[in-house]
């Protein structure tokens, strides 16, 4: 009895400080370290870039001139569909949000943006930044939000090649590259050619713009594969927008509560059945 | 040294785990950031594995293996938690300990960089063949990348990882190393 007694007295706070630890971390895997990057992004606000300033943005003339012109055919392509009766979804607003750290270790291709849901990001939200898609957002907290980028190896989106439609889907390659892996046995598709998100894609709206071939391999087995250079650019990622997924309805959302685990893996991969978009059937 | 001196044990033992876990906090604030001169290929060092390395080399392997345990639930959290990093952690801080370096060696500096070389590749190599496992127990599923794809990364960043780690490790053990040295003198002057 003494000597348990002397072992308690010795080690009573070395075992208690020791459960600490160990619940602390448990919690903080449990709620995906939530409060780490809340802490972070704090800490990183005097960093975090601000917008360009207007100066620069008045100095790229011809940025300007493109964007009025596009304001312009915009506005003509509102009208045109208000006389064809077309049925669009609704704009939907965008959320401007700074990039203030990148994935936290190295077999992941995340990034964490400084905006969460106080700002209205919600899970399964679409990332995009200069140049096209970027990625989706899988996790947030109050402040931020955790993104796969498209370049991450089991992030798999629908894909279209925009001047044959010939489909095939794209699995991220680390860096600024990816694999696109057709359907079809002989797609028309040479080094050039432009590939956006396909309408088959329940993830991602059709028609966002992801990149440009730049070889193809028809020998490979089972479909030809083609190297996708992706057009944003994802390693100087500063400023990205995230838009509210339209065509998103949360896997099992009304059975039992998801473990972060299983949203993550229903999160990264496009479901790509039903192979007929519903626009297109008779 | 003095003022620690005059300070009851147990309010020195507090500040002590306090300065322990700050440290902890700072390398998970870096981890996310990639820093000018920290990144080589997209890659940055690792700064847990550099922790549970400083941490375990002048302790036992269980202390190293519970050091592993907390610090990988918390890359868990902040990545994804399949495939776990727990395992690559407490191996690492199991592995530390077992080398008993500072029985052997007692310069710090280039052991320890080297110790870190050798358990960044060993770290990377875990993940690695837990990715691999994944693969064939799921391999209905495409969302898991396939072998060719896990070892060519893996021989990319396990290298890449391991030069950036092994460089910065004596920036966070030289620091923690005085720190645990000082506390564990006063300790040893008062008993």
């Amino acid at each position: 009895m003494y000597t348990l007694r002397r072992w308690w007295d010795r080690h009573a706070l070395k075992l208690g400080l020791a459960c600490l630890a160990l619940s602390t971390a448990w919690l903080l895997r449990q709620t995906q370290s939530a409060i780490v990057f809340e802490l972070y992004q704090r800490l990183t606000l005097p960093f975090q870039s601000v917008g360009p300033s207007q100066d620069d943005i008045l100095a790229n003339a011809q940025v300007q001139e493109l964007q009025q012109r596009l304001t312009e055919l915009d506005n003509q392509n509102r009208q045109l569909q208000k006389l064809l009766d077309y049925k669009a979804t609704k704009p939907a607003t965008a959320i401007t949000a700074p990039v203030i750290g990148r994935s936290a270790d190295h077999w992941w291709q995340q990034i964490t943006l400084g905006r969460g849901s106080q700002e209205g990001v919600k899970v399964g939200a679409v990332v995009s930044g200069t140049g096209g898609v970027v990625g989706r957002v899988v996790q947030v907290t109050p402040h931020t939000s955790r993104v796969l980028l498209v370049s991450d190896p089991t992030s798999q989106i629908g894909v279209t090649i925009s001047r044959s439609r010939y489909m095939g889907y794209l699995r991220g390659q680390s860096g600024n590259r990816a694999i696109m892996e057709f359907f079809d046995k002989v797609p028309d598709v040479r080094p050039g050619d432009v590939v956006s998100t396909s309408s088959f894609s329940q993830l991602f709206p059709a028609g966002l713009s992801i990149g440009r071939i730049e070889s193809v391999d028809f020998g490979k087995s089972p479909a030809p594969e083609a190297v996708v250079e992706l057009s944003a650019p994802l390693s100087y990622l500063e400023w990205v927008v995230v838009t509210p997924s339209t065509t998103f309805t949360p896997p099992k959302a009304d059975a039992q509560a998801n473990t972060p685990s299983d949203l993550q893996s229903d999160l990264q991969t496009d479901d790509l059945i039903p192979l007929v978009p519903t626009g297109l059937a008779p | 040294m003095t003022d620690l001196l005059l300070w009851s044990p147990y309010v020195r033992q507090l500040l002590n785990w306090g300065v322990t876990a700050g440290s902890v906090m700072v390398c998970l604030f870096v981890l996310p950031s990639r820093l000018p001169g920290m990144e080589l290929l997209g890659v940055g060092p690792n700064w847990l594995l550099v922790w549970v390395v400083a941490w375990s080399i002048k302790r036992s392997p269980w202390q190293g293996a519970f050091a592993g345990l907390v610090l990988g639930l918390v890359q868990d959290g902040m990545t994804s938690p399949d495939p776990t990093h727990t395992l690559s952690l407490a191996a690492v801080g199991i592995l530390t300990a077992l080398l008993q370096k500072q029985r052997y060696v007692q310069e710090d500096f280039i052991s320890v960089a080297l110790i870190v070389f050798g358990m960044a590749v060993l770290a990377e190599t875990v993940i690695a063949v837990q990715f691999s496992l994944q693969g064939s127990h799921f391999a209905t599923q495409n969302t898991y990348r396939s072998l060719a794809e896990i070892w060519g990364y893996h021989q990319r960043i396990a290298l890449s990882s391991a030069i950036l780690s092994s460089l910065w490790a004596p920036v966070l053990y030289y620091p923690l190393n005085r720190w645990w040295q000082l506390v564990n003198n006063i300790e040893q002057t008062q008993a």
